[in-house]
């Protein structure tokens, strides 16, 4: 996937149903129906991995007998990519991230969480806006990170490689790697902005200078026993999120030790984005009677410019 | 002096009742019995800020943060690491270094001078603050975008991150510190500024609470400065306090700065 078709994809999604030919009623396709259960009942059967209650994945909202118009996926279930899922007809919401802004993803804020003294028990608008919107557009939305996580290769991480088009220099190991022609680290950390369409969200430590030609691919949220496992055998490591005290601070100290080595971070949600991708391609095949489309939410991050 | 004699001080001036418990404040390096030449404190005991004091004549190392890159400080997660761990564990033996981690008994502080650094830094004067230590600060009304443009011009911090709509005006500023950020959605808050805060998944995501409250035009702005930018300019009011009961030798703030940079 490259950057310009990328940009089509979404330009295409805002600019109404009727100018996406991808999207097709259930009727114009033999009338058959899927119901969003059935969708997770097949994913289940396919995953190639035992399924596991106690993660985080699974039904955050909408009713799963719910007849499917169209599967949308992504990293982050914002409002936005709700409202372009809408627009492109779809219903069911396969997303990365939570829904409801926590890994328990309450459709309500629990007692306390974020209440300012001045505040009162006022509703909070945001999550009453977002059930509305659910509500209004019959939308479902299901969780599917920790186990399409979890499948070999990382499929996050094969989505990382494709999105930077180095899908042909990718090496197998743990992590995955990328061997590529030797490059410098800041040019590196700037393919990785344009590649991803980041805005503000791409922060990188090492020495600009710093020659690469393995790169090591962390996406999603990582420990520092990740980080201290992976650098002695890369050059640098493109990662989702660390822990400030933990990774970055590790490859720091590595690198003003006189050791060549870099550390570009992209954030959770954009280093999960390709790979929500690659979940569509996967999806598709197994979803005949609806059709399947990638929307990517993007870099959350910006930063001024002056 | 020892750094015993050091670390007694601190105890004695903190003006809090001393963690007995904590895992986070005590020796990382040495012990009570070494003697000090000089103190250096700073965000972070990287193996560079060592060097840099040992240059300077200071053996003792009183961090905010971590030295072997977990909260813990526990060298079984990384000492297998080839690249570092061996060479600056040799260094500190080498050059008698003594780290005395303050964290907890720093942010048990009245004032706890995490806040008061960063409000000077970021020029968040206490003229604006709703109540002093409230940490929350009613600015004339300004936007989202020049709030942060002039907050990154003030701190030269080049990783800056924002997520929110520049244009949203905005004036309710609830200052955060370290990891220890308050949650977006209070109604009373327009914009968080903070250090660092786990993006996805934790107790309330406000990138993601953020971005939806752009699309719904509702005003929030989340602004992250990094850890490291977050709590080290806090360490200079520290060093401030520590040289007022530690005339004995000197006392300097040796800044581990910001980590990151931008493409």
């Amino acid at each position: 996937m490259t950057r310009v078709s990328r940009r089509d994809f979404v330009r295409l999604g805002a600019s109404g149903a009727a100018a996406a030919p991808w999207v097709l009623t259930p009727a114009a396709i033999g009338g058959a129906t899927v119901t969003a259960q059935d969708v997770v009942d097949r994913v289940r059967q396919a995953a190639g991995v035992e399924w596991n209650a106690a993660t985080a994945d699974g039904f955050k909202a909408g009713d799963p007998s719910t007849a499917v118009t169209g599967i949308v996926t992504t990293s982050l279930a914002t409002i936005e990519v709700m409202r372009r899922a809408v627009t492109a007809g779809a219903n069911l919401i396969v997303t990365a991230g939570p829904t409801f802004y926590s890994r328990g993803d309450s459709p309500m804020p629990s007692a306390g969480r974020g209440r300012g003294a001045a505040s009162t028990a006022a509703p909070d608008p945001v999550f009453t806006s977002k059930n509305d919107f659910i509500r209004t557009h019959n939308l479902v939305v299901w969780r599917f990170s920790d186990h399409w996580r979890v499948r070999t290769p990382d499929p996050f991480a094969r989505g990382l490689a494709e999105a930077l088009d180095w899908a042909r220099y990718l090496r197998t190991g743990d992590p995955l790697q990328l061997v590529v022609p030797a490059v410098t680290l800041e040019a590196l950390a700037s393919r990785v902005k344009s590649r991803l369409d980041a805005r503000g969200g791409v922060r990188v430590v090492g020495r600009p200078q710093t020659r690469v030609r393995t790169v090591g691919l962390l996406p999603g949220t990582r420990t520092i026993q990740d980080t201290v496992a992976a650098l002695p055998r890369v050059d640098a490591i493109v990662a989702g999120e660390i822990r400030e005290w933990e990774s970055s601070e590790y490859v720091r100290d590595v690198v003003n030790a006189g050791v060549g080595k870099g550390l570009i971070l992209v954030g959770r949600s954009l280093s999960e984005d390709a790979g929500m991708k690659v979940c569509a391609d996967w999806l598709r095949p197994m979803v005949p009677e609806a059709p399947v489309r990638w929307l990517p939410a993007g870099d959350p991050f910006w930063r001024p410019t002056a | 002096m020892t750094a015993g004699e050091v670390v007694a001080r601190i105890k004695k001036n903190l003006g809090a009742p001393w963690r007995e418990a904590t895992y986070r404040d005590t020796f990382k390096c040495g012990g009570p019995d070494t003697r000090v030449t000089g103190i250096a404190t700073t965000a972070f005991a990287s193996l560079d800020v060592i060097q840099r004091a040992v240059a300077a004549g200071l053996n003792m190392i009183i961090p905010h943060e971590v030295t072997f890159w977990n909260d813990r400080d526990d060298v079984g997660l990384v000492s297998a690491d080839p690249l570092l761990f061996a060479r600056k564990r040799a260094y500190l033996d080498a050059h008698n270094v003594v780290i005395f981690r303050t964290h907890d008994s720093m942010h048990d502080q009245r004032p706890d001078f995490t806040y008061v650094g960063s409000a000077r830094e970021l020029g968040l004067d206490a003229r604006y603050e709703t109540a002093p230590g409230s940490h929350r600060f009613t600015l004339p009304e300004t936007t989202l975008g020049a709030l942060a443009t002039t907050l990154q011009r003030r701190i030269g911090a080049r990783a800056l991150r924002v997520v929110g709509d520049p244009a949203a005006k905005v004036s309710r500023v609830l200052l955060g510190v370290g990891y220890a950020t308050p949650a977006a959605n209070a109604a009373d808050v327009d914009v968080v500024i903070s250090g660092e805060q786990q993006e996805v998944d934790g107790i309330l995501d406000s990138p993601e609470y953020v971005l939806d409250a752009a699309t719904l035009g509702i005003p929030k702005g989340w602004i992250m400065l990094g850890h490291a930018v977050s709590e080290e300019a806090g360490m200079l009011e520290m060093t401030q306090w520590i040289k007022g009961f530690v005339p004995d030798v000197p006392v300097q703030l040796v800044k581990a700065g910001e980590p990151f940079w931008a493409p």
